[in-house]
């Protein structure tokens, strides 16, 4: 070894050190040990870029913090709750026999038919039944679900009456997961962390999954319109392959495909300010702010067909 | 009370004041955290987001942050020592709890002769820099950066050579 130039001894070790691979040899060479010391302490250099990166993400968040408080959300929620519209009765058995969801209200909805109010895990969901008048359409919309066993919940959702959209595989991104829809044609990717590149960390255990045709200028938008951060955006040639903001204390995820839009309910404390926000960021008025039984609310829809209403529950 | 205890003080009721002001919290301590977490992350995308949650995680609760004389650094460890184990558990899947840990005396001392190195990268001559960035912090190859700089390959290593003997007498080696 020793017979080989320094600069080559040398650029081993460090090949070595930045793979994580066992970089001990260069401990026996004196005259490369002491640089190796050096270049192991290297291995920790925070890079420029992510640093900037994090101090542009906290400033926009602190922005946000300024006009929105977490007072604002009601209990056991969180800022962001998918409204799921169906036409019957039947998601909430669905989501009781598949994630163990608990319903925890009911009520005659302002269309005419139930609404509940469901939790699975540490995540809320809405759902509207009933074909009645009322600003949300019928339509299906996308969930990403972590759960414990992935084949344990894709084998009961086919018992509950679900489509199989994909068996239960290893994906390349960490996950074990399949892929059903419910009667009603909502999408359930059911997924179970397999490793560190798994995304289940930064979410809880249901999240939206959204599609934008041209996820870059829709993320542009909900950064405007909505104040989201963008925590991921991989793209390649040209193309988002996913993305995941976080819009106050929630996440939803980001496809490129047609979107399969829903409605949404956020909890701030002035929703005044928001709904104008988005009306200034090209969304268009559904529903003009009032003060309901419920609290003061107002809503949108934004260029997708996304409905987004803004909230701040009654006292 | 220290400088840096009056700092530390100053800097947290000015962002409990105003959030927009974190992020002289943020720049004050950035560097260290990253260091505390890069030792026990796999790799660097997991380093950095687990940086991210930590300085989330210390916005959220800057609120709740009373004021107990400690240092700011023990608080952003201590964070961050959760957010591992949380990172962790996910990870192993296993019900056993990673034991968070915090630096001891010893590692703090690491982290700031880590600190004091990367403050000497920045003062290296300008090519000097930019192939310690690329190789350690871009983890590119040494084709990748002899590419980039328009340099031969063996050129690159000996620039990687020259930076490494420089910063080890920065930091007090011998050359």
């Amino acid at each position: 070894m020793a017979d080989r130039p320094l600069i080559d001894r040398l650029d081993d070790t460090i090949e070595a050190i930045v793979s994580r691979a066992d970089a001990t040899a260069a401990l026996r060479d004196p005259e490369v040990a002491p640089l190796a010391r050096v270049a192991a302490d290297l291995r920790h250099y925070p890079s420029p870029d992510f640093t900037a990166r994090l101090r542009a993400q906290l400033e926009r968040r602190t922005t946000m913090t300024s006009v929105s408080t977490t007072t604002a959300i009601r209990e056991g929620f969180t800022t962001v709750t998918p409204y799921i519209r169906v036409r019957e009765a039947g998601l909430l058995d669905f989501l009781v026999q598949v994630f163990d969801a608990q319903e925890t209200f009911s009520g005659q909805g302002s269309g005419g038919g139930m609404h509940r109010e469901v939790r699975v895990g540490d995540s809320m969901l809405m759902i509207g039944e009933g074909t009645g008048a009322g600003i949300m359409p019928v339509r299906p919309v996308s969930f990403h679900v972590f759960v414990k066993d992935v084949d344990a919940t894709y084998a009961r959702a086919l018992a509950a009456g679900a489509t199989s959209l994909g068996e239960p595989a290893n994906r390349p991104y960490g996950e074990r997961s399949g892929y059903v829809a419910d009667r009603f044609g909502n999408r359930w990717f059911i997924a179970t962390a397999l490793g560190p590149q798994s995304v289940a960390g930064a979410l809880r255990m249901v999240t939206p999954f959204m599609y934008a045709p041209r996820a870059g200028d829709y993320i542009d938008f909900l950064e405007r319109a909505l104040g989201a951060v963008t925590e991921t955006h991989h793209e390649e040639g040209g193309r988002s392959l996913y993305a995941r903001l976080r819009i106050g204390d929630a996440a939803i995820e980001l496809g490129e495909a047609e979107p399969t839009p829903g409605s949404f309910m956020l909890y701030v404390a002035d929703p005044d300010a928001r709904y104008q926000r988005a009306l200034d960021a090209g969304a268009t008025s559904i529903m003009p702010i009032s003060d309901e039984p419920y609290g003061r609310v107002g809503g949108v829809e934004d260029p997708l067909g996304n409905q987004w209403f803004f909230s701040r529950p009654s006292r | 009370m220290s400088q840096t205890t009056e700092d530390d003080r100053l800097l947290i009721e000015a962002a409990q004041a105003d959030p927009a002001r974190f992020v002289d919290v943020y720049e004050r301590y950035v560097d260290r955290v990253y260091v505390f977490v890069s030792r026990r992350a796999e790799n660097r995308a997991v380093a950095e987001d687990i940086t991210s949650q930590v300085f989330e995680r210390a916005l959220a609760g800057i609120g709740q942050f009373e004021w107990r004389g400690l240092p700011v650094a023990a608080w952003l460890f201590r964070i961050a020592s959760n957010t591992l184990a949380d990172h962790w558990r996910e990870r192993s899947r296993e019900a056993h709890e990673a034991p968070p840990d915090v630096p001891d005396a010893g590692e703090l001392e690491n982290i700031e002769r880590r600190i004091t190195l990367y403050q000497h990268v920045e003062r290296l001559p300008d090519l000097q820099r930019q192939v310690i960035r690329m190789r350690f912090v871009e983890e590119k190859s040494i084709r990748e950066v002899a590419a980039a700089l328009d340099r031969s390959e063996g050129a690159v290593k000996q620039l990687q050579l020259r930076a490494l003997e420089n910063l080890r007498k920065s930091m007090g080696g011998h050359g």
